[in-house]
């Protein structure tokens, strides 16, 4: 469990970093928190040439709200965010997503960009940022581009990241009138999910709900989103056995992950039921709101 | 009295502190660190080892492979009877042509650092020509299974045919047959492995530190391996974090570390990693059952009829068939049931060789039964408490005798009365308090397992007693301490004979320099072997002291006593000398005592030191226990909570209640590891696919019920002067059939829940099967 050889870069600045992953060529990797990349380099499963740590960036941490927009460095760890009142008060899901991310320890460490960047289709932040439709901010020596959160992340460890390119910054719009749930069920507290539901909503001055969002997580290679549940809830009156109509709607087709130990047919069982508490929890929360 | 005193251990203080001295602390200059080169495959020839480019990587030293080794070398034996010759299947310290498993050591790369040693291991070249893979023992016993040994993969078959099982079955009014399976699991100490040897090649001096468990075997199997005098070798153990029945058993790295360092005349060091733990150290637990249980009308228990397949892995290694061989033995558990027919085969596979793994075969053999019964109860339509009550032996029919064996000793519950102590847990738990069956839309419910636990096995255990002249008494033990606690509970026993406090009181252990014979730590067998031979040994320094004392001050000697390293003079009420003082009047170079010339020597003259040694009874002694659990499951996706476990016991004595709560609530938490999460998962084509703990699931606090436990010191142990029982293994061995029986009960599920873990998958499985409005 030690390693391969490689060499080790910390730059101080993004621009430091983005010389060095070009003169470093593809063999390199950047390294944010390590929570995932670690333990493959210590089994051999990653062997980078070369590491460039962004953690000596300063300009990459912190969170801050600029009119509605909130810009979450890629560098804060989940710990902060799961910790800032700014993101408990104006990205609820993201705070209720956290808490499913590993433990203390871990977090401490990871961050939230390391693990839109990692790509794993069971982790939490992916499928929150899918569901707040949040924008990802990507540079290169070539410049910047943002991009959507349905088009950065691709597939099981893939996304639009493109060599010599870094995820600087997450851009979402802040939802503080919202209810916002993320259900999950694991084998082990903390362990990453065998299905999750992440859910958004809103109510209209009547009540009803005005909009709302649905993402189930850890069951295909990416996030995926079930519009044709939440439109059945726009406009209506939310009561239990409405939202336990309108995941039946889901389309368990695109559900895919079959394993020895978790079956697909195991997963579409589970994923309405997540979906139906998340929607219902959320439009608790919701409600909680109105006073 | 300090013996029963709930005292904190004296370990707790160093460790807390982060002061414990494990293997990897231990450094030596011109150490070098040792690497396994293991096998990818799980079957397959070796063509050809070319080490030469790896040999030329700069800080390596050396690359042994098996034809390094002595051509003579022995395989490692077992160290305990089996049942037949397994011989044929023992294992050398490294594969030879032939690769049987993933993790078979083929190759020892030693170098400058750990890392370079794993650099070195990418550039060995090695040609395999892979073989079929073996992987589910049932097809290795079928007639076209590729071969894992040349003497078959049927390695044994053998059991047990008591009564008139046939007549039984045809005569019962009740019969109900299941098919269970617990999965391959086994012990994870916080510390892996590890040895650091050296060895003085002037003197022919072998030093060994990281062995555990069993350091006077090891000591004697590598001695016999290396055609070494046995006392030209010394095993020391460090601290030790967690052994659990696996770590301590002389694995390939036991001869091949030493070898190494013989050969390169450098300390040579190895520290397992995780990944190697998982793949090279014994797995457990694996086995399927076949019960038949039947019943008359009026719910007596007539027979069980019971077929047990366990997967061996690929070699059998130095705990031979043990595993197995206590399932069958006290399969039929606290009942009076003299019908029980049992045919046991154990078979290979190429998979990681098995061994024992805390409450070994208990664990298994509980969690079949007692879901058969609760089945059977369900059957007569009787409480599942209520079919225990009816059949558990009673107190006057002690000791009883089973009728099976294991290890070819025979399987006596030499003591207790388990109607009472069930009475007892039942209602400390309130048992028959009625729950709500429905929380939040979930589930509760309520489940039971009775078992005995067998304990103080094996043959004999024994101290040396050394009090120095300040007063300071020294255990020197044959067992050794895997953070059982040792070092308090001996010193306590030693306390409460000597009237010393615990504070004057060092016990040493683990160490085949400080005493000549040792049985070492398994079956539970510390308190009972270990804590006996303590107590002898204090009660022969205390006789030893007052005698000394009497015969100096003329006094006679019923009027002298101990009390708090002082000797007292009970008639005048005060102190005549120290304790530390007779010491000293015994030291050989009391010229009071040892006069030239030498026939003027006096008798006792070596100290005031006593050793003693305590052979076991046969059977050990047995303890009966209880376990009880409400759950909650979530009906709509198979998600479990366990609310509340309790563990009841009879152990005979409490030698520190706060260390045998300790062991119940740890042994709970690993039961419910092994109940929900962790499995060692093999996929068809013979990979390890659990090889970290991403995949391997150990339970964490979340997972982790209130834990209550009922103690009770009812009935003595026979066999023993303190009559204590042992607790190490009551913990784990109950919490499966408990909670899948309460699981069963949540659910009113009339199938499944009987393959281990208890996913969520399968217990919505079993929910499913259930008609609910």
């Amino acid at each position: 469990m030690k390693p391969a050889p490689f060499e080790y870069h910390a730059p101080r600045t993004v621009e430091a970093a983005l010389d060095l992953l070009e003169s470093e060529g593809p063999d390199a990797r950047v390294i944010a928190g390590g929570q995932s990349l670690v333990p493959m380099l210590a089994l051999r499963l990653a062997r980078p040439e070369a590491l460039i740590d962004l953690n000596r960036i300063p300009e990459l941490s912190g969170i801050r709200k600029e009119g509605s927009t909130i810009h979450i460095g890629a560098m804060t760890r989940q710990a902060h965010a799961l910790a800032s009142s700014l993101v408990f008060e104006q990205l609820p899901l993201l705070h209720y997503g956290l808490e499913h991310v590993g433990h203390p320890p871990t977090r401490a460490r990871g961050t939230i960009g390391g693990s839109l960047s990692h790509a794993d289709p069971a982790a939490e932040t992916p499928a929150v940022m899918l569901a707040y439709q949040a924008r990802m901010v990507l540079r290169s020596k070539q410049g910047e581009r943002v991009i959507p959160a349905e088009e950065f992340t691709f597939g099981t460890f893939e996304t639009a990241l493109e060599e010599g390119e870094i995820l600087t910054e997450i851009r979402v719009d802040a939802r503080p009138e919202e209810g916002t749930s993320l259900v999950e069920l694991s084998r082990r507290r903390g362990d990453f999910a065998m299905a999750s539901a992440a859910a958004r909503m809103s109510l209209a001055e009547d009540g009803t709900c005005a909009s709302a969002h649905l993402i189930i997580g850890a069951v295909a290679p990416v996030p995926l989103r079930f519009d044709a549940v939440t439109d059945a809830l726009k406009g209506r009156t939310i009561t239990e056995s409405l939202v336990r109509e309108a995941v039946e709607l889901m389309d368990l087709d695109q559900f895919e992950f079959d394993n020895v130990d978790i079956s697909l047919a195991y997963r579409r069982k589970i994923g309405p039921v997540l979906a139906e508490r998340a929607l219902l929890q959320a439009f608790n929360r919701a409600e909680g709101l109105r006073k | 009295m300090t013996i029963g005193a709930r005292i904190p251990r004296v370990e707790d203080e160093r460790f807390l502190r982060g002061e414990g001295r494990y293997v990897a602390d231990i450094a030596m200059p011109f150490m070098v660190e040792a690497y396994v080169l293991r096998s990818p495959y799980p079957h397959a020839h070796i063509r050809s080892i070319d080490a030469s480019e790896a040999l030329a990587l700069d800080g390596v030293e050396a690359v042994i492979t098996a034809s390094d080794l002595p051509d003579d070398l022995p395989p490692i034996p077992c160290r305990i009877p089996t049942h037949g010759d397994l011989g044929p299947y023992l294992q050398y310290p490294l594969a030879r042509d032939r690769v049987r498993y993933v993790g078979e050591p083929i190759a020892l790369i030693i170098a400058k650092s750990r890392a370079v040693c794993e650099d070195a291991a990418e550039l060995v070249e090695i040609d395999f020509d892979p073989l079929p893979p073996v992987v589910d023992p049932e097809a290795a016993i079928k007639p076209d299974a590729a071969l894992v040994h040349e003497a078959g993969n049927l390695a044994g078959r053998w059991g047990f045919d008591l009564g008139a099982v046939d007549d039984a079955l045809k005569n019962a009014t009740y019969v109900v047959s299941e098919k269970f399976s617990i999965q391959r699991h086994t012990a994870m100490p916080l510390e892996t492995r590890g040895l650091i040897a050296s060895y003085d090649v002037g003197r022919n001096l072998l030093d060994i530190h990281g062995p555990t468990k069993v350091v006077h075997t090891n000591r004697n199997v590598l001695a016999a391996m290396l055609g070494m005098g046995e006392a030209e070798i010394r095993m020391v153990e460090p601290d030790v974090g967690g052994s659990f029945g696996a770590r301590g058993e002389f694995y390939p790295e036991d001869y091949l570390i030493p070898f190494a360092a013989i050969r390169l005349r450098k300390p040579v060091r190895w520290i397992e990693d995780r990944i190697e733990h998982f793949a090279a150290i014994n797995h457990s637990r694996e086995s399927a059952f076949e019960v038949t249980a039947c019943a008359d009308a009026e719910g007596m228990i007539t027979a069980f009829d019971v077929r047990l397949v366990t997967d061996m892995g690929a070699f059998i290694r130095t705990h031979g068939d043990v595993v197995p061989s206590h399932a069958a033995a006290s399969f039929p558990g606290p009942y009076r049931v003299r019908n029980y027919r049992i045919d046991a085969m154990t078979v290979m596979t190429n998979k990681t060789p098995t061994g024992t793994y805390r409450a070994p075969g208990m664990f298994e053999a509980n969690f079949a039964r007692e879901r058969a019964l609760d089945r059977l109860a369900a059957k007569i339509g009787i409480d599942p408490a209520e079919l225990r009550r009816r059949n558990l032996i009673p107190a006057d029919m002690m000791p009883w005798h089973v009728g099976t064996e294991s290890v070819k000793r025979p399987t006596i519950f030499d003591s207790g009365n388990f109607p009472h102590v069930f009475e007892r847990a039942l209602e400390a738990y309130g048992w028959d308090a009625p729950i709500e069956r429905e929380a939040d839309g979930w589930l509760r419910g309520r489940g039971i397992c009775a078992l005995v636990e067998p304990s103080g096995l094996g043959p004999f255990e024994g101290v040396r007693i050394e009090v120095d002249q300040h007063g300071y008494a020294t255990i020197f033990s044959g067992s050794s301490n895997q953070g059982q606690g040792h070092e308090t509970v001996l010193a306590q026993i030693a306390s409460s004979i000597l009237g010393l406090p615990v504070e004057k009181i060092r016990v040493r252990h683990g160490d085949t320099g400080i005493i000549t014979f040792g049985g070492g730590t398994y079956a539970s067998r510390t308190a009972v072997l270990g804590g006996n031979a303590v107590h002898s040994a204090a009660v022969g320094i205390r006789d030893k002291a007052l005698k000394t004392a009497s015969a100096k001050f003329d006094i006679p000697l019923e009027e002298l006593s101990l009390r708090e390293g002082e000797i007292w003079h009970g008639g005048k009420n005060e102190p005549v000398i120290s304790l530390g003082g007779i010491a000293r009047m015994l030291m050989p170079g009391n010229p009071e005592f040892l006069k030239p010339p030498s026939d003027m020597n006096m008798p006792d003259n070596d100290g005031l030191v006593v050793t003693s040694y305590i052979r076991g009874v046969p059977g050990g002694t047995s303890a009966f226990a209880v376990h009880m659990a409400d759950v909650l499951v979530d009906p709509r996706t198979g998600d479990t909570r366990v609310e509340n476990y309790f563990v009841a016991c009879d152990i005979g004595r409490q030698l520190n209640p706060l260390i045998v709560e300790g062991q119940l609530i740890g042994g709970v938490a690993q039961g419910i590891g092994g109940t929900f999460l962790e499995e060692l998962t093999y996929s068809e084509d013979g990979q390890l696919t659990t090889g970290t703990f991403a995949d391997y699931m150990m339970p964490n606090v979340y997972n982790m019920p209130p834990v209550g436990t009922l103690v009770l010191e009812e009935t003595k142990a026979p066999g023993n002067v303190l009559g204590v029982k042992g607790v190490g293994e009551i913990g784990p061995s109950g919490v499966p059939a408990a909670i899948g029986n309460a699981i069963a009960d949540a659910l009113k599920a009339t199938s499944g829940l009987n393959i281990l873990p208890l996913t969520p998958e399968r217990v919505l499985a079993a929910a499913s099967t259930v008609e609910r409005p």
